[in-house]
Protein backbone atom coordinates (compact mmCIF):
# COMPACT_ATOMS: atom_id res chain seq x y z
CA UNK A 1 0.00 0.00 0.00
CA UNK A 2 1.35 3.61 -0.75
CA UNK A 3 0.31 4.72 2.27
CA UNK A 4 3.12 2.01 3.85
CA UNK A 5 5.49 3.43 1.95
CA UNK A 6 4.63 6.95 2.89
CA UNK A 7 5.79 5.45 6.76
CA UNK A 8 8.72 3.31 5.82
CA UNK A 9 10.19 6.80 4.37
CA UNK A 10 9.35 8.56 6.78
CA UNK A 11 10.71 6.68 9.42
CA UNK A 12 14.41 6.68 7.57
CA UNK A 13 13.46 10.29 7.60
CA UNK A 14 12.92 10.60 11.22
CA UNK A 15 16.13 11.77 13.21
CA UNK A 16 16.68 11.67 16.87
CA UNK A 17 14.06 13.16 19.27
CA UNK A 18 10.55 12.08 18.89
CA UNK A 19 8.40 13.50 16.02
CA UNK A 20 5.16 12.02 15.96
CA UNK A 21 3.33 10.98 12.66
CA UNK A 22 -0.07 12.47 13.07
CA UNK A 23 -2.68 11.68 9.87
CA UNK A 24 -5.48 14.30 9.86
CA UNK A 25 -8.84 14.21 8.34
CA UNK A 26 -9.85 17.53 7.44
CA UNK A 27 -13.38 18.70 5.89
CA UNK A 28 -13.19 20.27 2.33
CA UNK A 29 -15.57 23.05 4.00
CA UNK A 30 -14.27 23.73 7.64
CA UNK A 31 -11.23 22.97 8.99
CA UNK A 32 -9.17 22.06 5.93
CA UNK A 33 -10.27 26.23 5.04
CA UNK A 34 -9.09 27.13 8.79
CA UNK A 35 -5.96 25.16 8.04
CA UNK A 36 -5.40 27.22 4.79
CA UNK A 37 -6.09 30.47 6.30
CA UNK A 38 -4.23 29.55 9.32
CA UNK A 39 -1.03 29.21 6.55
CA UNK A 40 -1.93 32.33 4.63
CA UNK A 41 -2.11 34.72 7.80
CA UNK A 42 1.25 32.96 8.65
CA UNK A 43 0.39 31.55 12.38
CA UNK A 44 3.48 29.21 12.98
CA UNK A 45 2.09 25.27 13.75
CA UNK A 46 3.58 21.80 14.20
CA UNK A 47 4.48 20.16 11.06
CA UNK A 48 3.60 16.58 12.19
CA UNK A 49 -0.07 16.43 10.63
CA UNK A 50 -0.59 15.16 7.02
CA UNK A 51 -3.72 15.77 5.88
CA UNK A 52 -6.05 13.85 3.95
CA UNK A 53 -9.36 16.11 2.73
CA UNK A 54 -12.65 14.66 3.05
CA UNK A 55 -15.51 16.31 1.65
CA UNK A 56 -16.90 16.52 5.12
CA UNK A 57 -16.65 14.88 8.30
CA UNK A 58 -19.33 12.40 8.26
CA UNK A 59 -17.30 10.87 5.00
CA UNK A 60 -14.75 9.29 8.03
CA UNK A 61 -16.04 5.58 8.55
CA UNK A 62 -14.36 3.37 11.79
CA UNK A 63 -12.42 1.76 9.24
CA UNK A 64 -10.48 4.67 7.92
CA UNK A 65 -8.70 5.47 11.42
CA UNK A 66 -8.07 2.01 12.11
CA UNK A 67 -6.18 1.25 9.01
CA UNK A 68 -4.10 4.67 9.82
CA UNK A 69 -3.20 3.28 13.27
CA UNK A 70 -2.06 0.11 11.64
CA UNK A 71 0.02 1.77 8.82
CA UNK A 72 1.90 2.79 12.02
CA UNK A 73 0.50 6.51 12.84
CA UNK A 74 1.16 7.88 16.15
CA UNK A 75 -2.29 9.95 16.35
CA UNK A 76 -5.40 10.62 14.19
CA UNK A 77 -6.50 13.90 14.20
CA UNK A 78 -10.70 14.79 13.02
CA UNK A 79 -11.17 18.00 11.89
CA UNK A 80 -15.13 19.35 11.37
CA UNK B 1 -19.43 10.93 16.53
CA UNK B 2 -21.04 7.76 17.03
CA UNK B 3 -18.19 6.48 14.58
CA UNK B 4 -15.54 8.69 16.74
CA UNK B 5 -16.76 6.99 19.68
CA UNK B 6 -16.52 3.42 17.85
CA UNK B 7 -13.27 4.37 16.88
CA UNK B 8 -12.20 5.18 20.17
CA UNK B 9 -13.42 2.21 22.60
CA UNK B 10 -12.54 -0.08 20.21
CA UNK B 11 -8.48 1.62 20.14
CA UNK B 12 -9.05 1.31 23.60
CA UNK B 13 -9.80 -2.37 22.95
CA UNK B 14 -6.88 -3.70 20.64
CA UNK B 15 -5.01 -1.85 23.52
CA UNK B 16 -4.25 1.39 21.98
CA UNK B 17 -4.59 4.67 23.99
CA UNK B 18 -8.03 5.79 22.76
CA UNK B 19 -6.81 9.61 23.53
CA UNK B 20 -4.61 9.35 20.10
CA UNK B 21 -7.61 9.76 18.09
CA UNK B 22 -9.41 12.88 18.40
CA UNK B 23 -12.71 15.16 17.47
CA UNK B 24 -12.60 18.36 17.21
CA UNK B 25 -14.40 21.53 15.37
CA UNK B 26 -12.82 24.52 13.65
CA UNK B 27 -14.95 26.93 11.16
CA UNK B 28 -12.95 27.97 8.15
CA UNK B 29 -13.20 31.33 9.86
CA UNK B 30 -11.79 29.99 13.08
CA UNK B 31 -7.62 29.81 12.04
CA UNK B 32 -6.20 31.08 15.61
CA UNK B 33 -8.28 27.95 17.00
CA UNK B 34 -7.59 25.37 13.97
CA UNK B 35 -3.53 26.04 15.53
CA UNK B 36 -4.43 26.13 18.79
CA UNK B 37 -5.96 22.82 18.82
CA UNK B 38 -3.09 21.38 16.38
CA UNK B 39 -0.56 22.41 19.04
CA UNK B 40 -2.32 21.14 21.40
CA UNK B 41 -2.61 18.04 20.14
CA UNK B 42 0.75 17.08 18.89
CA UNK B 43 2.39 18.43 22.20
CA UNK B 44 -0.12 15.72 23.56
CA UNK B 45 1.00 13.26 21.61
CA UNK B 46 4.78 14.13 21.99
CA UNK B 47 3.98 13.14 25.54
CA UNK B 48 2.46 9.82 24.93
CA UNK B 49 5.46 8.93 22.87
CA UNK B 50 5.45 6.57 19.85
CA UNK B 51 2.41 4.14 18.97
CA UNK B 52 2.74 0.74 21.48
CA UNK B 53 5.07 2.57 24.05
CA UNK B 54 2.48 4.77 26.27
CA UNK B 55 1.11 3.54 29.27
CA UNK B 56 -1.27 0.65 29.18
CA UNK B 57 -0.10 0.07 25.14
CA UNK B 58 0.36 -3.29 24.12
CA UNK B 59 3.54 -4.06 22.35
CA UNK B 60 4.58 -3.10 18.83
CA UNK B 61 4.18 -6.52 17.49
CA UNK B 62 0.77 -7.36 19.18
CA UNK B 63 -0.31 -4.03 18.14
CA UNK B 64 0.37 -4.32 14.55
CA UNK B 65 -1.53 -8.02 14.01
CA UNK B 66 -4.54 -6.54 16.50
CA UNK B 67 -4.85 -3.54 14.77
CA UNK B 68 -4.54 -5.41 11.62
CA UNK B 69 -7.59 -7.74 12.37
CA UNK B 70 -9.66 -4.57 13.69
CA UNK B 71 -9.46 -3.43 10.39
CA UNK B 72 -11.23 -7.02 9.26
CA UNK B 73 -13.53 -6.61 11.68
CA UNK B 74 -14.77 -3.22 10.52
CA UNK B 75 -15.37 -4.20 7.84
CA UNK B 76 -17.60 -7.33 8.70
CA UNK B 77 -20.80 -7.36 8.14
CA UNK B 78 -22.13 -7.36 11.68
CA UNK B 79 -20.81 -4.19 13.36
CA UNK B 80 -21.56 -2.29 10.69
CA UNK B 81 -25.53 -3.00 10.39
CA UNK B 82 -25.62 -2.49 14.61
CA UNK B 83 -23.73 0.38 13.92
CA UNK B 84 -26.67 1.40 11.19
CA UNK B 85 -29.34 0.73 13.99
CA UNK B 86 -27.75 2.43 16.78
CA UNK B 87 -28.22 5.53 14.59
CA UNK B 88 -31.47 5.12 13.69
CA UNK B 89 -32.26 4.26 17.78
CA UNK B 90 -30.58 7.75 18.22
CA UNK B 91 -32.44 9.54 15.50
CA UNK B 92 -36.14 8.27 17.12
CA UNK B 93 -34.83 8.88 20.20
CA UNK B 94 -33.86 12.31 19.52
CA UNK B 95 -30.98 11.92 21.69
CA UNK B 96 -27.34 12.77 20.97
CA UNK B 97 -25.59 13.57 23.94
CA UNK B 98 -22.04 12.36 24.49
CA UNK B 99 -23.32 9.79 26.87
CA UNK B 100 -26.14 8.40 25.32
CA UNK B 101 -23.70 7.51 22.31
CA UNK B 102 -21.04 6.34 24.47
CA UNK B 103 -23.29 3.97 26.07
CA UNK B 104 -24.82 2.88 23.16
CA UNK B 105 -21.53 2.24 21.32
CA UNK B 106 -20.45 0.20 24.65
CA UNK B 107 -23.58 -2.19 25.09
CA UNK B 108 -24.42 -2.65 21.08
CA UNK B 109 -21.42 -2.21 18.85
CA UNK B 110 -18.22 -2.69 20.80
CA UNK B 111 -19.20 -6.39 21.77
CA UNK B 112 -19.88 -7.04 17.50
CA UNK B 113 -16.46 -5.47 16.74
CA UNK B 114 -14.55 -7.28 19.68
CA UNK B 115 -16.30 -10.78 18.48
CA UNK B 116 -15.41 -10.27 15.52
CA UNK B 117 -11.54 -8.85 15.87
CA UNK B 118 -11.09 -11.87 18.30
CA UNK B 119 -11.71 -14.33 15.42
CA UNK B 120 -9.58 -12.51 12.28
CA UNK B 121 -7.00 -12.55 15.15
CA UNK B 122 -7.57 -16.20 15.87
CA UNK B 123 -7.27 -17.25 12.34
CA UNK B 124 -4.29 -14.81 12.24
CA UNK B 125 -2.17 -17.13 15.13
CA UNK B 126 -3.40 -19.86 13.75
CA UNK B 127 -1.77 -19.57 10.29
CA UNK B 128 1.83 -18.76 12.35
CA UNK B 129 1.39 -22.00 14.25
CA UNK B 130 -0.82 -24.29 16.28
CA UNK B 131 -1.74 -23.35 18.88
CA UNK B 132 -3.60 -24.78 22.66
CA UNK B 133 -6.55 -23.11 23.94
CA UNK B 134 -4.74 -21.37 26.81
CA UNK B 135 -1.73 -20.16 24.56
CA UNK B 136 -4.63 -18.74 22.28
CA UNK B 137 -6.42 -16.99 25.56
CA UNK B 138 -3.16 -15.47 26.44
CA UNK B 139 -1.84 -14.33 22.97
CA UNK B 140 -5.52 -12.83 22.35
CA UNK B 141 -5.19 -11.64 26.06
CA UNK B 142 -9.45 -12.40 26.41
CA UNK B 143 -11.12 -15.03 28.43
CA UNK B 144 -11.43 -18.73 27.88
CA UNK B 145 -15.29 -17.94 27.05
CA UNK B 146 -14.68 -15.79 24.30
CA UNK B 147 -12.11 -17.96 22.47
CA UNK B 148 -14.25 -20.71 22.75
CA UNK B 149 -17.50 -19.82 21.07
CA UNK B 150 -15.65 -18.71 17.72
CA UNK B 151 -13.15 -21.50 17.86
CA UNK B 152 -16.33 -24.34 17.79
CA UNK B 153 -17.61 -22.17 14.88
CA UNK B 154 -14.54 -22.02 13.01
CA UNK B 155 -14.64 -26.03 13.95
CA UNK B 156 -17.65 -26.68 12.85
CA UNK B 157 -17.31 -24.64 9.41
CA UNK B 158 -13.91 -27.12 8.92
CA UNK B 159 -11.69 -24.34 8.91
CA UNK B 160 -9.59 -24.93 12.27
CA UNK B 161 -8.92 -28.67 13.28
CA UNK B 162 -8.32 -29.94 16.64
CA UNK B 163 -5.03 -32.12 16.96
CA UNK B 164 -3.71 -33.18 20.42
CA UNK B 165 -4.80 -30.67 22.23
CA UNK B 166 -3.57 -27.99 19.64
CA UNK B 167 -5.71 -26.59 17.12
CA UNK B 168 -4.34 -25.78 13.76
CA UNK B 169 -5.76 -24.16 10.47
CA UNK B 170 -7.59 -27.24 8.24
CA UNK B 171 -5.46 -28.23 5.06
CA UNK B 172 -6.96 -27.51 2.09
Amino acid sequence: MVMENVVEKENEMAQEGFEPRILGFFCHWCCYAAADSAGVSRYQYPPNVRVIRVMCTGRIDTRFILEAFKCGADGVFTGG
Amino acid sequence: MIVAETARQFLADCGVNPERMTLEWASAAEAPRFVELITGYVSSIKEKGPLGEAEGEADAETLKRRLAAAVKAAQARKPRTVLGNLAKKLHKDGDYSKEAIAKGVSAKILPALRAERIKEEMLMLLEESPMSLDELCSALSCEKEEVEKPLAQLQKKGVVEEKDGKFALAKK
